[in-house]
């Protein structure tokens, strides 16, 4: 599974990176780090990723399966 | 409450321009023209109620008052949109019934392309990055609080704690002496009881706007010509390049840092004191705080959708569209009912319900889409420091009198006037 932010979308609530921390992280004005881009989730981590995608208010946040 | 059917002869008025039964045509659906004043202040909790029923009534209604009116929006999905849609609601106002307002907030009602070149200047100060920095001065600040007032075995949590904590934490984050904090308590606490509407609070609201201004006018003028000090937000204004281009003007730094203190203060007090008021009623959340003080920041986030202190939130529509049903005209303006949309059901499970550890809790409270709140990091933080130091020493306590709590009208933000607590000073 990928991850995915929408940088057009995300205006950095930061609700992702607090709900998953051992995935994602923030940086210096407070967007997800990874904005705009995808990752890979570890398959121990499926569950953070669809929680950091449900709690996104902006909906900026796509799983991709693979 | 008063409630008209569009064809009531009672509500036939005769705006030259604006006549509520004309206006409400344009509406396909068939709801009611309203005439609701939402600034009164009211028993606790009447606010959610009164917005459930609004949202349960219709999905949109135009609420006229004397002057003119505006479209409500009640359900989720319709107020997230209105948030997402920048280029069609347009914050120039953000008060619907004030739709050419004669101050500018900066960067709150800066529409893009320039918002974000403020945004980008200060971001940053208020980033989670900056709170990790600031969070032990703020947790210090808090315990010298709580254990002053758990001495005593009662308080006002209003007055004694929420007023001044956050005031506290947020002067010391901008790098001002938190030896001012009761000058700047006073001056919020004057500006928003007039700008809730309450006639009488008029005149110390325009004293209170005054006396902040100039303070900040002598504050810069202390900082200017003198190399930019670390941590201290005024100067680094000072120093700081608008769109990597010119220096700020001396106007938006006022209105910057004047907006900052506004927005910044009363909000966070209205959170705590609803925060407490739940937790002296439920043991059994304190409990489960205390047990699993991981879940302290999913609280946070429930007490933010919960207990949603924006009654609702204003724009300006900016070009004719369709929406929801409802032809918009430029010029308009709209009210998102962020607390009614909060608790709506088709947005989430068990939705009027607190649920402590709610996880996917992707709720409006700080607003959506470009212009979400700027310190809605330092807020969290402000909250989850407060309720683990005041727990920490005080994990036991009730309300006094359980009856006649009061909250401050939605015509600014929802606000506990007073919340009577004790507890056992041994506990």
């Amino acid at each position: 599974m990928k991850l995915r932010v929408d940088a057009s979308e995300c205006t950095g609530h930061g609700r992702c990176y607090r709900i998953a921390p051992d995935l994602l992280s923030y940086d210096d004005e407070g967007y997800v780090s990874i904005r705009g881009q995808d990752i890979d989730v570890p398959a121990d981590m499926v569950d953070l990723a669809e929680e950091a995608e449900g709690t996104c208010p902006e909906g900026a946040i796509f799983l991709i399966e693979d | 409450m008063t409630t008209h059917a569009v064809d009531d002869p009672a509500t036939v008025t005769t705006h030259a321009v604006d006549d509520p039964a004309t206006v409400a045509a344009r509406d396909g659906g068939g709801c009611p023209v309203m005439h609701h004043d939402f600034a009164p202040s009211r028993p606790m909790g009447t606010h959610w109620e009164l917005a459930k029923q609004l949202r349960e009534a219709c999905p949109h209604f135009y609420n006229a008052y004397d002057k003119g009116g505006y479209w409500v929006f009640t359900r989720h999905d319709a107020v997230r949109d209105i948030y997402k849609q920048a280029d069609i609601f347009s914050s120039a106002s953000i008060t619907p019934w004030e739709p050419d307002p004669i101050y500018r907030l900066v960067p709150t009602q800066v529409d893009a392309p320039d918002h974000i070149k403020y945004r980008r200047i200060l971001n940053p100060w208020f980033s989670p990055k900056s709170m990790d920095f600031a969070e032990p001065m703020i947790r210090e600040i808090c315990r010298e609080y709580v254990e002053q007032i758990a001495a005593n075995g009662s308080c006002d949590f209003i007055e004694e704690f929420a007023l001044h904590f956050p005031t506290s934490a947020f002067l010391n984050v901008i790098g001002v002496p938190v030896s001012e904090t009761d000058r700047f308590v006073k001056w919020v606490d004057d500006f928003f009881a007039g700008f809730s509407g309450d006639p009488a609070g008029l005149e110390p609201m325009a004293k209170a706007l005054q006396e902040i201004r100039e303070f900040w006018v002598a504050w810069l003028d202390e900082r200017r010509d003198q190399p930019e000090i670390p941590g201290d937000l005024a100067s680094h204004l000072l120093h700081v390049k608008y769109d990597d281009e010119r220096p700020l003007t001396d106007d938006e730094m006022l209105d910057m840092l004047t907006v900052l203190v506004l927005a910044g203060l009363d909000t966070t007090r209205g959170e705590l004191g609803y925060m407490f008021h739940h937790l002296a009623l439920n043991p059994e959340d304190r409990r489960r705080l205390i047990a699993e003080p991981e879940i302290v920041p999913l609280a946070v986030e429930e007490t933010l959708r919960y207990y949603t202190i924006v009654f609702g939130d204003g724009r300006k529509v900016a070009r004719d569209v369709d929406f929801y049903g409802v032809q918009l005209k430029k010029g308009d303006m709209v009210y998102g009912l962020v607390s009614a949309a909060n608790r709506d059901p088709d947005a989430w499970e068990r939705a009027e319900e607190y649920v402590i550890d709610r996880k996917r809790n992707n709720h409006m409270g700080f607003a959506n889409g470009p212009h979400r709140c700027l310190g809605m990091h330092l807020a969290r933080r402000e909250m989850q420091v407060a309720v683990e130091e005041w727990l920490r020493v005080i994990p036991d306590f009730e309300l006094v009198g359980q009856d006649g709590l009061v909250e401050r009208g939605g015509g600014s933000m929802m606000s506990l006037n007073k919340l009577a607590l004790r507890w056992d000073k041994a506990s």
